[in-house]
């Protein structure tokens, strides 16, 4: 057997994350040990079922990816600051803006997101849990595994280097003949599984378990956000995942999908690819504006402004969504037609989310606003998102595409409607729901100057790439000569990738001093809110609400208060929940070592651990623990320990 | 677990319903993802290089066979679930069995027909073309075995348990599924051999 | 839902699945142009379908989840029928003159 395949040559670089991987790991197993916390571990948090401690571990998984990617971010922009750097060579550079774009779309923004859902869904409609608690952390297991497999490239046989978009022919076998690009396939295709799982889930938990009284139009607009996220999701992810299996019969199993020869076409993979592609952008960002939405309302004091045109621009954007992919390859040589064709739906997805811009527009209007952190990277969101999309629209004119393609340009582009879009949205929710979580705030004077260490050195970092576009610098290049003229830009640039970092470090310190100093939040209600997730207690108990509340309008919560309206006016009984199971993350150990198998094509285990994940799900099947009851004594006594009172 | 008896059994309680149209759910996802399969294959239909095309291979004796045991199947299906509602387990397991065993010679079948293709030169490696067929063929083939693996698992249930709201409920999503196997097939039988052979 | 025994409309529509399996030979065993056999193909095959769907699936037969359900294939047929199209569009139909 080839063991020279395994290993990763050269660069300090590697040798110090192996260092850095094994140090850590040994770290975490002897203070497990010394701790006594192996038990804990278990019982708590790797067999949970409760949607809660998921959504915990998703967003502290996608903390842990921000700063993967932000360091691929900072070692790219370190590279290309000055004409001619020799930081990293053109092999590396690649791996690390492949990496870089993988991490921070599908292991960061995809987990946050879904962390976020997990958390707060079931909360805001009034529910106990997710439909399907045991797939959930199903869905939880097979993203981390996925991720951690993808993670392990860097240091055994080689990270992928064909970019995140992995184009055929470079990423088939014949141009990337070591194992990186089978780590992309058999990584995203874990994860992929998990995600679909994900939007099943979801679906069914939004349309069945909503609390009675709440009707569609009555749910909170983040609620609306996430059913429609993960419509796209169900429909978009299979696209991807055939996608994925075609490239994996390719690279190991020698078929002609994308071969230059014997009948395959490479250009099929690019557009199979966008295909789930751009659904996926969406997929991240309609959460983000659902987020925001709730956040305006909020901190404005004020109904969200148009709430029908709200669900209706976002039904809009969902099916048009998978009209538009074409637009990432304009120039790829289908003719005039079709990129008219996709050049006016890529131009009309622009309306509905102009719409909604307006009505947060007008939210806020005679609102009485508060500027707390969560509101001011939901203002900072306004105007810095705008930019990406009108860009956007510059993009979406094909004849003019061909000059900004696969230019600086783009990549300001989409930096512009991301980092404002989705990165904002989640650090905004990240801190406004963190005390329901947590039970108490981060603190507002840190977390603002961590704002505007972001915000502001985002546009120092990104602005100029539109400039560097425009001058002829394409993207995914590792460096160019001084003759060029692009060295002061980036540079430029540079030195705003410092301060985004100082400002995400800052982020982070901020959750641990808040640990330490912050005062405990006893009401559970730190914001004066709006929705139903606030009117439980915090820390929340397992079955979030001690009765099922009764619902009679939008902002029920909020309406409760203001109007004395009651919401919860059941008796307190005896409250069924699901047991946990430690078969999800086995499930999720096993498929690990099925995706490594057939990394480094070793049938034998890839067979083994097939036939292993079956058994799984045998057991699964087989499984006949229908949960267990909290007994209404029980229940009763945490209220009055939480609240002080009985409901 | 609270059970509302104006429904059958499979429905009957909150979290049944919801496994009911959660699977729907998922069986709508499968509908992008077998239309991405064809989608391949339909580009890729004339791109048979120095191989053989779909005319030199198909032979339309096995489809037939195939197309009447898969259709069968989903008819002994249909009335295992009709025996369940009227609550004859015997009935349902004998339905079930039969299904099953028309699903194992679909599936010898399709086996016999890649060996028969691979021995006339015709492999996954051959051309665009066939890489397409054996993927589109094979997908489908691997959720009829996994299908098969998975009725087995619920009749050893049924058999244990007798009809109940949960192995009524498994049996029934079961049973989608497998209905579901067939439409695909359908499609299969029309626009890959049918027309293949115009 | 019909307590009825004998599965009438379970055997109504395996036999008419029969037939139109067998209807749509027609276009390797008749020399027809190739829209007309495609048409013919189509046909035959959305009819199987829907009793299928239909049928034997039972989609409408819970009234809770009636609209849902036909959102849900309304939606994925969309989605699958866009792919499809809109590939062969790119690469056959529309590609550059």
């Amino acid at each position: 057997m080839d063991l020279e395949r395994f290993k990763v040559h050269g660069e300090p670089l590697i040798y110090g994350a192996m260092i850095s991987i094994a140090l850590a790991t040994i770290g975490i197993i002897v203070g497990l040990t010394y701790f006594k916390k192996w038990g804990y571990l278990w019982r708590e948090w790797l067999t949970t079922v409760d949607h809660k401690r998921i959504g915990v571990m998703y967003i502290l998984a996608a903390l842990l990816m921000l700063f993967r990617g932000g360091i691929d971010a900072m070692m790219m922009r370190l590279q290309t600051a000055a004409p001619e750097m020799k930081f990293l060579d053109a092999q590396h550079y690649n791996e690390v803006f492949t990496t870089h774009g993988l991490i921070m779309i599908l292991f960061m923004a995809m987990p946050f997101i879904i962390g976020l859902m997990n958390v707060i869904i079931p909360l805001q409609i009034g529910a106990r849990d997710v439909a399907f608690p045991r797939l959930n952390a199903v869905s939880f297991w097979l993203f981390f595994f996925g991720a951690m497999l993808l993670n392990i490239s860097f240091v055994i046989g080689g990270s992928p280097d064909a970019g995140w978009s992995a184009y055929f022919p470079l990423a088939s076998l014949e141009f990337s003949p070591t194992v990186g690009n089978n780590y992309y396939s058999l990584a995203l295709q874990i994860s992929g599984i998990g995600t679909l799982i994900t939007g099943v889930n979801f679906i069914v938990t939004i349309l069945k378990m909503r609390a009675p009284g709440m009707t569609l139009m009555k749910m909170p607009m983040f609620t609306w956000s996430v059913l429609i996220t993960n419509i796209i999701i169900v429909f978009a992810f299979p696209v991807l995942t055939v996608a994925l299996a075609l490239m994996m019969f390719d690279r190991l199993f020698g078929s002609q999908f994308f071969t230059m020869a014997n009948g395959g076409m490479d250009m099929l993979w690019a557009n199979l690819f966008w295909v789930w592609g751009h659904p996926e952008v969406y997929i991240v960002i309609l959460p983000a504006f659902g987020i925001y939405s709730e956040i305006i309302a909020t901190f404005s004091k004020k109904n969200l402004y148009g709430y029908t045109s709200m669900v209706f621009s976002m039904l809009i954007i969902s099916l048009l969504s998978f009209l538009v992919w074409t637009h990432h390859f304009y120039t790829m040589g289908q003719g005039v037609m079709v990129n008219s064709f996709f050049s006016i739906t890529t131009m009309a997805i622009a309306v509905p989310t102009g719409v909604k811009i307006f009505n947060w527009l007008f939210t806020l209007r005679k609102g009485r606003i508060t500027f707390n952190t969560p509101m001011l990277y939901t203002l900072a969101f306004i105007p810095i998102f705008t930019i990406g999309g009108v860009t956007g629209v510059m993009l979406a004119m094909a004849s003019a595409d061909y000059q900004y393609h696969n230019t600086m340009f783009l990549v300001a582009h989409f930096h512009y409607v991301l980092i404002p879009g989705a990165v904002f949205a989640v650090i905004a929710g990240f801190h406004y729901w963190f005390p329901k979580v947590f039970g108490f705030r981060l603190n507002d004077r840190l977390g603002r100057h961590a704002f505007w260490w972001i915000a502001i050195s985002f546009n120092v970092t990104f602005f100029p790439l539109f400039f560097l576009g425009l001058m002829g610098m394409t993207r995914r290049t590792y460096t160019y000569s001084a003759e060029t003229g692009y060295g002061p830009l980036n540079m430029l640039s540079f030195a705003g990738a410092i301060g985004l970092s100082i400002g995400f470090l800052l982020l982070v310190y901020n959750i641990y001093w808040s640990t330490r100093y912050m005062p405990k939040d006893k009401t559970g209600d730190p914001w004066d809110g709006r929705t139903l997730e606030w009117a439980t207690g915090s820390p929340i108990p397992a079955y979030n609400f001690a009765v099922v509340p009764n619902v009679k309008t939008r902002d029920a919560f909020w309406s409760a208060k203001q109007d004395n309206i009651p919401l919860f006016e059941e008796k307190i009984t005896k409250i069924h929940m699901p047991s946990n199971t430690g078969k999800p993350f086995i499930l999720g150990v096993i498929f690990f070592f099925f995706g490594f198998s057939l990394v480094f094509s070793l049938w034998i285990p890839a067979i083994l651990s097939g036939i292993g994940i079956l058994i799984v799900m045998a057991t699964m099947s087989f499984d006949r623990d229908h949960g267990f009851y909290i007994p209404a004594e029980e229940v009763i006594a945490t209220e009055k320990k939480l609240r002080g009172e009985t409901v | 677990m609270k059970i509302d008896a104006s429904k059958p059994l499979e429905y009957a309680t909150e979290e049944n319903s919801n496994k009911i149209f959660g699977f729907w759910v998922f069986l709508g996802a499968e509908i992008p993802l077998f239309a991405t399969l064809f989608t391949v294959y339909f580009i890729m239909v004339n791109r048979y290089a120095s191989g053989p095309s779909g005319r030199e291979i198909f032979e339309i004796g096995p489809v037939l066979i195939e197309t009447f045991l898969l259709l069968s199947s989903s008819f002994t299906i249909g009335l295992a679930i009709h025996a369940m509602r009227h609550g004859y387990k015997k009935a349902m397991m004998v339905f079930m069995a039969i299904t099953l065993l028309m699903g194992l010679g679909f599936i010898g079948i399709e086996i016999d027909e890649f060996f028969t293709y691979i021995h006339e030169g015709a492999t996954l490696q051959t051309s665009g073309f066939l890489s397409s067929l054996f993927v589109l063929l094979g997908t489908h083939g691997a959720h009829v075995s996994f299908g098969f693996l998975w009725g087995v698992a619920i009749m050893i249930q049924l058999w244990r348990q007798g009809i109940n709201p949960a192995t009524a409920n498994k049996a029934f999503i079961f049973s989608l599924f497998w209905h579901f196997l067939d439409v695909v097939w359908i499609f299969i039988f029309s626009f890959v051999y049918l027309k293949g052979l115009m | 839902m019909m307590k009825q025994l004998f599965p009438i409309r379970h055997v109504i529509g395996y036999i008419a699945s029969l037939i139109l399996s067998a209807a749509a030979l027609v276009v390797i065993y008749m020399d027809l142009s190739t829209t007309v056999d495609l048409v013919i193909l189509s046909i035959t095959a959305i009819i199987q379908a829907s009793l299928q769907l239909f049928v034997f699936m039972h989609i409408g037969e819970d009234a809770d989840s009636k609209k849902e359900l036909y959102i849900n294939i309304a939606y994925a047929l969309f989605v699958g029928l866009v792919t499809l199209f809109g590939t062969l569009y790119i690469f056959i139909w529309g590609w550059y003159a």
